[in-house]
């Protein structure tokens, strides 16, 4: 390859530390949720904009939660894990059963955000994309395959609109 | 003269982001702290990863 094939490539994803950490998700998924093997699992991440504006002076501020997301097609369930970007540790996991949830949708503005209320009293937005540079701030996964597959599962049997 | 009077808007603007900026982290702090008293976080469990994936993990990498 020559000097402006590689100048132009862009980032390479390393498989090594992706795959690592693809075990790491599934281990602290499997020790939360009861049977957590039945799930396929992908890295999303929810995000908690607050702005201000002072005429002049007008920015943002946001805050990143990682979530370790899992779906099972047989009982059209999504479980989320929230986690950190180094996967040392996560939380408890939050169960969204289809048949329970008062809605679910996929955002189309301002992101393509996979959106579930449970009830009327709040929400949850997740963002996932196929692959995160940012290690500070997201888990370093490569997921393409798994995030078309939860995208079709999303859609076609999670949605309610 | 006209660049000692750009030099002084742009410092004019400069100081208006900075303290524009502080006065947001104050109020933001201040109502974190606010939103913390009068709705504690429930004690939500953290769970460590399992040793044995960490040394697998480690393993791998080597």
């Amino acid at each position: 390859m020559g000097l402006f094939g590689k100048l132009f490539k862009g980032p390479e994803i390393d498989m090594e530390k992706s795959n690592a950490n693809a075990a790491k998700m599934r281990a602290l998924f499997d020790h939360v949720v009861p049977e957590g093997a039945k799930y396929r699992l992908i890295f999303g991440y929810t995000e908690d904009v607050s702005r201000f504006n002072f005429g002049f002076v007008h920015g943002s501020k946001t805050k990143i939660g990682n979530l370790i997301v899992g779906w099972d097609e047989a009982s059209k369930t999504i479980v989320v894990v929230p986690t950190v970007p180094d996967l040392s540790g996560c939380g408890d996991a939050t169960f969204y059963r289809q048949g329970e949830i008062l809605k679910a949708y996929r955002n189309k503005y301002p992101t393509d955000a996979f959106v579930i209320y449970p009830d009327k009293k709040g929400y949850i937005a997740i963002n996932a994309y196929d692959w995160l540079d940012d290690e500070s701030l997201y888990v370093y996964v490569s997921q393409e395959e798994e995030l078309k597959a939860f995208t079709d599962f999303f859609q076609s049997q999670f949605a309610t609109k | 003269m006209v660049w000692s009077d750009i030099a002084k808007i742009i410092l004019v603007l400069l100081v208006i982001v900075i303290i524009g900026n502080l006065w947001f982290h104050f109020v933001d702090g201040l109502l974190e702290k606010i939103k913390g008293v009068l709705f504690p976080p429930k004690n939500s469990v953290w769970h460590t990863l399992p040793e044995e994936t960490k040394q697998e993990t480690e393993e791998t990498k080597q």
